[in-house]
């Protein structure tokens, strides 16, 4: 849609004109505040007046109902973006030779080159148009006025929080406050949507008008029909409810199961000694009966939409049964969280995967595993290393330094072809094994913190005689707690999350630990949403609780090896 | 002694030997679609293990779909390969030229006379069968024939019956050529007053006919007879490639088709159901759903409309006996090498292939649909003699579901086949590739053509030289290198013994040894063993089911030649997600660290409220993100957000984010910006390592708190700056879990015509999905060297900009 230049022209006007009246607003404030700053008012009533007569400028080339805020909004593509901050680095780079006179530095004349050129060459080797877009943002008059108010209440507190920043006042701390609540905002939104999502109906998922934030769920009550039975029984071992499809003519039963949902709608034949008879749950609605509001349960749901519904409340009508013509009756939908999309989660899951049991315990397996390998190995390895005298220690050590810069693809395929070798394909062990030979990572940590054990302490030790692994034992470690801890958190991090291990080395749901069937679940099940956001939910439940119990030595760990700046 | 321990053999024998008689050998089955509806399947399992009671069905799904190659591969390459695996056709000879499949011709010959079950190749439609076929041996028993029609929804071709009527078009057929289905697609496309579509006319390859069936309407072999030569690109499937163009430009491109169709949802709410798409030319599949979701749906079917000159038998097609022809695919079951137990599995085949199981499977199935009050509607076999039976038992009473099966079977006849090759699966990963490219109108339909032509035919050249390489011997270098190794330990050893130490200090050192030997094995085995194996092996081409054979630098010059927009692409990906995305990064740590550095109270919770992102697994996060970034504004948060704002304010509809390639990286990045709270933690530590003594004088020479920032706090902080720089470049380069949520899996790539492609994304691509071992090796150590050198490079620069306090 193209845009007159005027339009876009108006817009400049109108947000530089807002920017230069609060910034004079500011300035006025200001020198009432403090006496001293006196001098700058002439220039802040000039501003304050600029600013107001561009706003009126603008808003007279847009003649709307109402007030409306012009906006022009370019849509650019990423290069033209990316020429545009090289255009603004030479703009910004001429004005800082206009005025500081000449070069300081020969460095800087290459960064302007460089950015000239880029800025010249990126439209040219990708030439694409950019367009124009324009708006309003339309408001009535207390809107209007709600806004400037808003504004003018900012302009208030900065100048305040200005003056008395010295003294670190309540307002600034508020402003902190505010500035970090709006960001908590952003970064906890996503896990709100994510345990909202969680809790919510299929039908609640998608709406047009916007995210629906609060969860309700059909509420239901247990209904015994004797139309249409409904039967708890095992099928291959397995507790399973399940619908009647028919009674045999020799007396057995052919059920369809209902529950759990990886065989639903599978049929068995079965005994009827062996299948008991429960009661179903069945949906509580409302409906209008000759004028009353009545509430009941849906005691069957007839194949032309109709319901029959054995009414509860008010009591005058209590157990009557009606039948309602279909969308007569509406569901009872109070506001409530659908904790069964957790189970319904777990129900889907194959039956070798035992409700997810199995790959719970595969990855406990693995962290316990990995936790393990990597503490009693790094600890030796970094005893040996801080402590003990050997010829080509120095050599040794920087190999290992040398190893943190491998990246772990180089060794991904003969690795591979290894545990082939010896039979471990589509078992755990490929990915724990590597732990209990010492990562170069955590030895160099350990080893920093050895050193930093008094030798004194060691001392006494050896002259009461211990062994260097009694030494380490009761001397050394309790000395790096902080720093184990530190390695375990971070080894268990590295094996919760896991993903590339399993990826190659698992190939039946014996062997898959949680990471991986995230991944397989939301391959399977991405059309239901809540139920992919609880499976989700619950792979991160132990991470979180974890992080519950020991933020400290996460933090710390993230400090000492910058792992939190990815 | 002797005796009891031969009691106690005696038992265990006897123990194991009545375990092993009660309990049935699990047959180990990969991709029957069984589930919660697949009632007939369940039936001819329960029928099969009924009559092979030493057996017991293990159906096991790994991965979404059963095109996930790497899986399979992986577990064949590791020994421990399933018994069967129902495989898409098309793909069998590529795996049998890797020997990866088992060939049945024997099993066949010996049961052929003797099994009424057996499968014999007259029961089959040529085309099905002959795509079992690689190099004179059967590697597959074709299951089921899916062809191609078109299906057309009555009630919107009466919404336009006038305006139909008005270009001369008629409103109660469909289209019978590319013209015309052109045509109608125009008219049957509607808009909302924003100019958002509503209901897409016809998308070309929505459905099922990527550039496939419309090459082969055009007469069109994408392989030479000899199967030497990949002829991707012809005149004909040019022509075909531009009709797709034609038709997307027509809907508004290609990514604003893609868009419509990120909201599609399936089951009840399918888009042909509801009425979001006006034709569709879909296989066989589809009439069950229609059958269980939208039985009165108002529809027809005719054969796929085809080009103009065909139907008119005019110019190259004046001697064309058919004037219609479809795309028939198919799975078939197939053993891989080295399955456990391949009596067992030819048994299942056999069994599950026979027309009885056919009919037996179909009965329950319908029985199941009947018991919910819906009709069921067999798939096409391929068959002959089960799609017979099928058409006298199971014959719908709807006259438009009635007429869909017969038009099925009937056009089985005609169907083509996707040629058998041993590059099968490149060439449908380059199509797609060509098709993406052509239809978003970034290459010619020529130029994307040739391209992924010359992209199979190095595949293709690359497996045929295979035969005429020399074997690769491991042996001189990996005994140059154990040499070395051992030399290494002899003078080790030589200088220890002349050091001449103490008795103490000998046993400190002996001590010392031993302590780091845990590390020692771990780096020789595990590290220095793989990276020189890895080395070795980039000079071969090797696919770890066959020998070595040497190719010299020919993977390193194939990155450079014919690989090398991949490998481009894949660095480049790199340098926008870091240069973008790091510099974001950094700024939201230090914005956060900044304000909690000035927060006296509630720190504590701030600081594990931004910390919380960083430690979710990157799977879990990015499966949630794609939720946060759905491209459908009724459900995904931020489209959510900006349908109801930014819309109806600037009138920019929302983007598709992951779904379209523009988009895929800036929401990658947002994903990335939303972990980098925790990055502050590092800026914490860095703020408090300030001394204080610099603010204040700063504050004494009159500097305001802007200015301090710039002056003390930058510098003081430009060391971690750095390291943040080395590592987030780093990690880019490794980037993989995330990325691999975004893997489309029947396409193969990754994000959008591979947007989202990173350097270890690729080599994991080449080593496990088409197991080039030594290409993939190759990689690896550039990715090596890359990294080596742009940490380097950032050590070099560093004294030049990172602030390093006089005294350290």
């Amino acid at each position: 849609m193209p845009v007159p230049w005027t339009a876009a022209l108006a817009t400049i006007t109108f947000w530089l004109g807002a920017l230069i009246g609060l910034r004079g607003l500011y300035g006025l404030l200001r020198a009432w505040m403090e006496p001293q700053l006196r001098s700058g008012l002439s220039g802040s009533a000039v501003m304050l007046g600029v600013g107001t007569a561009a706003l009126l400028a603008s808003a007279a080339l847009f003649p709307t109902a109402g007030i409306g805020l012009p906006l022009v909004w370019p849509v650019l593509p990423i290069q033209l973006w990316m020429a545009t901050v090289c255009g603004i680095c030479v703009v910004n780079g001429l004005v800082g030779m206009l005025l500081k006179k000449g070069f300081s530095n020969p460095l800087t004349i290459l960064y302007w080159l460089v950015a000239g050129v880029v800025c010249f060459l990126l439209p040219r080797a990708n030439p694409v148009p950019f367009k124009l877009l324009s708006g309003h943002i339309m408001l009535g008059v207390p809107g209007a006025l709600a806004l400037a108010g808003l504004a003018v209440l900012a302009v208030l507190c900065m100048s305040y929080a200005e003056k008395s920043a010295k003294s670190s006042s309540l307002l600034k701390g508020m402003a902190i406050q505010l500035a970090l609540l709006a960001g908590t905002l952003v970064f906890g939104l996503p896990f709100l949507f994510l345990l909202v999502t969680s809790f919510k109906e299929d039908k609640d998922m998608s709406s047009p008008n916007g995210i629906i934030w609060v969860p309700r769920v059909e509420q239901t009550a247990p209904v015994m029909n004797p139309n249409h039975p409904y039967y708890e029984a095992k099928y291959k071992g397995i507790k399973v409810q399940a619908d009647l499809e028919q009674v045999r003519p020799d007396g057995t039963l052919s059920l369809r199961i209902a529950h759990p949902l990886f065989f639903g709608g599978f049929t068995f034949i079965i005994p009827r000694d062996q299948a008991k008879e429960i009661p179903r749950q069945m949906p509580l609605v409302t409906a209008d009966l000759r004028g009353q509001k009545v509430e009941g349960v849906v005691f069957e749901e007839m194949p032309d939409g109709s319901q029959d519904v054995e009414l509860r409340s008010p009591a005058a009508v209590k157990g009557q049964r009606h039948l309602f013509p279909p969308k007569a009756t509406e569901k009872v939908r109070p506001v409530s969280l659908r904790w069964k999309n957790y189970f319904e989660a777990l129900e889907y899951l194959p039956p070798e995967a035992q409700y997810g049991w199995t790959y719970l315990r595969n990855t406990l397996w693995l962290v316990v595993m990995n936790v393990l390998g990597a503490l009693v190995s790094c600890s030796l390895v970094a005893y040996a290393f801080a402590r003990l005298r050997f010829p080509g220690r120095e050599a040794l050590f920087k190999v290992m330094l040398s190893t943190m810069m491998l990246p772990a693809a180089v060794t991904l395929l003969p690795q591979f072809l290894i545990f082939r070798q010896f039979g471990w394909i589509d078992t755990l062990k490929p990915m724990w094994v590597t732990s209990w030979f010492a990562a170069a990572f955590n030895v160099f940590m350990l080893r920093q913190f050895f050193q930093q054990v008094p030798y004194e302490l060691e001392d006494a030790a050896k002259i009461d005689g211990c062994t260097y692994l009694r030494s380490l034992w009761s001397v050394m470690l309790p000395q790096v707690k902080p720093a184990l801890a530190v390695i375990a958190i971070m080894t268990f991090l590295g094996a919760w999350n896991n993903f590339m291990g399993p990826l190659v080395y698992s190939s039946s749901p014996e062997t898959l630990p949680i990471s991986y069937a995230v991944q397989l679940f939301n391959g399977d099940r991405n059309g239901d949403p809540g139920l992919l956001m609880a499976f989700v939910t619950m792979s991160l439940v132990p991470v979180i609780a974890l992080f519950a119990f020991a933020q400290r030595f996460f933090i710390e760990g993230a400090a000492l090896s910058g792992f939190g700046g990815r | 002694m002797r005796a009891i321990s031969r009691v106690w053999v005696a038992v265990a024998c006897t123990i194991a030997a009545v375990c092993h008689a009660q309990s049935p050998k699990p047959l180990t089955v990969w991709g029957l679609a069984s589930g919660p509806d697949s009632k007939g399947l369940e039936a001819v399992i329960a029928e099969f293990e009924r009559r092979n009671p030493d057996l017991r069905i293990k159906s096991t799904k790994m991965g979404s779909g059963d095109m996930n190659p790497q899986k399979l591969m992986t577990a064949i390459v590791g020994n421990v390969p399933p018994d069967v695996i129902a495989q898409d056709r098309f793909a069998l000879s590529d795996w049998a030229s890797r020997g990866a499949f088992r060939p049945l011709d024997d099993l066949i010959a010996r049961d052929h006379d003797k099994d009424p079950l057996c499968p014999k190749p007259d029961q089959y439609y040529p085309a099905a069968w002959q795509e079992t076929q690689y190099e004179g041996k059967t590697y597959g028993i074709p299951t089921g024939a899916d062809d191609r029609i078109l299906y057309w929804n009555r009630g919107i071709f009466r919404r336009h019956a006038d305006e139909l009527r008005k270009a001369g078009l008629d409103p109660e057929r469909a289209p019978r050529t590319w013209t015309e289905l052109l045509a109608y697609g125009k008219i049957l496309t509607e808009r909302d007053k924003r100019g958002n579509m509503t209901v897409a006319g016809f998308i070309p390859n929505f459905g099922n006919s990527w550039l496939y069936l419309y090459s082969f309407q055009m007469n069109a072999s994408f392989m030479s007879a000899d199967g030497k030569k990949c002829t991707l690109y012809s005149p004909q499937a040019e022509e075909a490639l531009k009709f797709m163009v034609k038709g997307y430009e027509q809907l508004g491109g290609y990514d604003e088709a893609q868009k419509f169709q990120s909201g599609f949802l399936a089951n009840e709410n399918d888009a042909f159901i509801v009425g979001k798409v006006a034709m569709k030319i879909d296989g066989d599949w589809i009439m069950m759903s229609l059958s269980r979701y939208a039985p009165d749906l108002d529809f027809g079917v005719a054969p796929p409309p085809v080009p103009d000159d065909r139907y008119n038998k005019k110019g190259a097609f004046a001697n064309e006996k058919d004037t219609f022809v479809t795309w028939i695919g198919g799975f078939s079951y197939a053993i891989p090498a080295g399955a456990k137990n391949v009596e067992g599995a030819w048994r299942f085949i056999k069994f599950f292939t026979s027309t009885e199981a056919r009919l037996i499977e179909a009965r329950a199935q319908a029985n199941y649909e009947r018991s919910r009050g819906r009709v069921h509607i067999p798939r096409i076999q391929g068959q002959r003699e089960a799609n017979a039976a099928y058409l006298k038992e199971f014959t719908p009473k709807n006259p438009n579901f009635a007429a869909a099966l017969a038009m099925h079977v009937k056009l089985a006849d005609v169907g083509r086949i996707r040629p058998p090759t041993m590059v099968g699966q490149t060439l449908w990963s380059e199509h797609v590739k060509a098709l993406e490219t052509a239809c978003k109108l970034e290459k010619s339909p020529k130029d994307a053509l040739l391209i992924s032509q010359a992209a199979v035919q190095r595949d293709l050249d690359a497996h045929l030289r295979y035969e005429t390489l020399k074997p690769f011997d491991f042996r001189p270098p990996a005994a140059v290198i154990i040499g070395l190794l051992v030399l290494l330990a002899i003078w080790s050893v030589w200088k220890f013994k002349s050091l001449k130490l103490g008795r103490l200090e000998r046993q400190e050192a002996k001590w010392g040894y031993l302590l780091i030997s845990p590390w020692l094995i771990g780096f020789m085995v595990f590290t220095f063993g793989p990276m020189m194996a890895s080395l070795l092996m980039s000079f071969t081409q090797y696919n770890a089911l066959s020998e070595a054979r040497a190719v010299g630098f020919g993977n390193y010059a194939e990155m450079l030649s014919g690989d090398r927009e991949s490998v481009l692409k894949a660095f480049g990906n790199v340098f926008y997600l870091t240069g973008i995305g790091v510099p974001l990064g950094i700024v939201t740590g230090l914005a956060v660290a900044l304000l909690l550095n000035q927060a006296f109270k509630g720190i504590r919770v701030y600081r594990t409220i931004f910390y919380m992102p960083s430690i979710v697994p990157a799977i879990a996060s990015a499966v949630l993100w794609s939720w946060v970034l759905s491209g459908d504004p009724n459900k995904g948060l931020v489209n959510s957000l900006w349908q109801n704002t930014l819309t109806p304010w600037l009138g920019v509809s929302p983007p598709g984010w992951f779904t379209v390639a523009d988009w895929a990286k800036p929401s990658l990045i947002m994903m990335g910006v939303w972990g980098a709270g925790g990055g502050m933690i590092l800026w914490l530590a860095g703020l408090k390592g300030v001394p204080a003594q610099l603010y204040e004088a700063a504050h004494i020479d009159g500097a305001n708190g802007w200015q301090q920032f710039w002056k003390v706090t930058l510098p003081m902080l430009s060391p971690i700056v750095f390291f943040n720089c080395v590592t987030g470049l780093i990690s880019a380069v490794q980037e993989f879990d995330r990325i691999w949520v975004f893997m489309g899996a029947d396409t193969g790539l990754a994000g959008p015509s591979d947007s989202l492609l990173t350097p270890v994304v690729h080599l994991f691509q080449q080593g496990f999905r088409f197991f080039k071992l030594g290409y993939a090796s190759a990689l690896a150590w550039v990715v090596f060297f890359v990294i080596l050198a742009l940490t380097l490079i950032q050590w070099r620069l560093k004294d030049r900009w990172v602030y390093v306090e006089a005294d350290k």
